[in-house]
């Protein structure tokens, strides 16, 4: 669901830009499976699959695989388009140290949006 | 040549609770006059397209000034860095003291998010003064949703986090142009203006039980909120407007910020609005 994180192109080269010193690595948990993301100068350099048993990350993204499926949609609908619209309807927990999180909102946000099929580049 | 755009600016000093305060705004056209108030943490420039649109500006004088430390307006004498808050008393002193101050006489105001919220104050307690009120995204209360400390911490970097957040609001479906032009008036907010902003509509301007002694009669109010908002969402709105006993316009394709995100579409909404009043 999130390994193609990895794939390099021309939107996600931007995206590093954005993010260039930031080192940290944080896991998407969807309930039925988690997703352990490593992060190097602003480049995803591995996306590993749980089952884990003793993960270390810094912080965590909860939320049901329905509600990613939704948020990844080319058009997501009103409260699935954004992991703060997510939080919102308490669809989507954070949990952990959240500075890298909040210091590149935008870089994480984008970055996952990039997986949606025919997202727009900003 | 150029093309110029038929907008002028100017600063003046106005007295807001007794204290100066050197205010910018921005003005085009002739006739009733339309204050409009920008969103917490950004400044007038949200409504450029307002400014800008020909069948506006035939019939309204429209007026948009930058609150004291946002865009080209000043801080007050002897500030500090830390200590912004925005209260219900001190948005309505601004308010008015921008209407008082150019003379002008029963103003139609249109507010967006803390703007949206703040035409319920005026409804209720200036009923009178007003030709019209139009809340953009207005909801009557905000119960916080996440940790507004993060939009001022010296180690995190208030423009990219502010953006940040303010891009989300928006549409997916809005022109990615003015979606980037809306989140660029976030990054250039200064430390702290954005969370001080937010203590007024997610604390102090929030309103109870006083929403029943809104007068529809008395001064007409008319609501409109974008589908995507997910801070003041329609539903929010919807109750709102069934406790005014109004109608109330949900937007399709736009966000939080319909003026500036997607002009084009905020203005087939807008154009009737104008027209009832007029």
């Amino acid at each position: 669901m999130f390994k193609s994180l990895t794939e390099k192109n021309e939107r996600r080269n931007q995206l590093s830009i954005m993010a260039q010193y930031l080192n940290t690595n944080f896991m998407i948990n969807t309930v039925e499976n988690e997703y352990l993301i490593n992060i190097e100068k602003g480049v995803v350099t591995s996306v590993q699959e749980g089952p884990f048993v003793m993960p270390s990350y810094n912080f965590k993204l909860t939320a049901p695989k329905d509600e990613w499926l939704k948020f990844l949609q080319p058009i997501p609908q009103p409260g699935s388009h954004d992991i703060i619209a997510m939080l919102r309807r308490k669809v989507l927990k954070f949990d952990g140290d959240l500075h890298p999180l909040m210091s590149h909102l935008l870089y994480f946000k984008l970055l996952l949006a990039s997986l949606r099929p025919q997202e727009k580049e900003i | 040549m150029i093309e110029k755009e038929p907008i002028s600016g100017q600063y003046g000093k106005f007295e807001i609770d007794g204290i100066s305060h050197r205010i910018y705004w921005e003005e085009a056209g002739e006739g009733i006059p339309l204050v409009c108030l920008h969103t917490a943490g950004s400044d007038g420039r949200q409504y450029r397209a307002l400014l800008n649109d020909e069948k506006i500006l035939e019939k309204f004088r429209v007026l948009v000034f930058d609150m004291p430390w946002h865009g080209k307006s000043s801080p007050p004498e002897n500030s500090s860095i830390g200590n912004y808050k925005l209260s219900t008393d001190l948005y309505i002193s601004q308010i008015l003291s921008f209407i008082d101050g150019l003379e002008l006489i029963k103003p139609v105001v249109m507010g967006c998010s803390i703007g949206g919220r703040i035409i319920l104050h005026l409804a209720i307690h200036f009923p009178e003064k007003f030709r019209a009120l139009i809340g953009l995204q207005s909801a009557g209360h905000l119960d916080p949703y996440y940790d507004i400390n993060w939009l001022h911490r010296q180690d995190v970097h208030g423009g990219e986090v502010c953006g940040g957040i303010a891009y989300g609001l928006m549409a997916p479906t809005s022109p990615e142009k003015e979606k980037f032009e809306t989140m660029w008036h976030y990054m250039q907010g200064g430390p702290g203006i954005f969370k001080g902003d937010l203590f007024f509509y997610k604390y102090d301007g929030n309103i109870g039980n006083e929403i029943r002694k809104i007068d529809n009669s008395k001064c007409p109010i008319y609501l409109l909120t974008g589908e995507y908002d997910y801070s003041a969402t329609p539903e929010e709105t919807k109750i709102l407007a069934d406790s005014i006993g109004i109608e109330m316009v949900k937007m399709k394709n736009v966000g939080h910020f319909p003026m500036s995100e997607n002009p084009e579409e905020f203005l087939k909404y807008l154009h009737p609005v104008l027209e009832k009043i007029n």
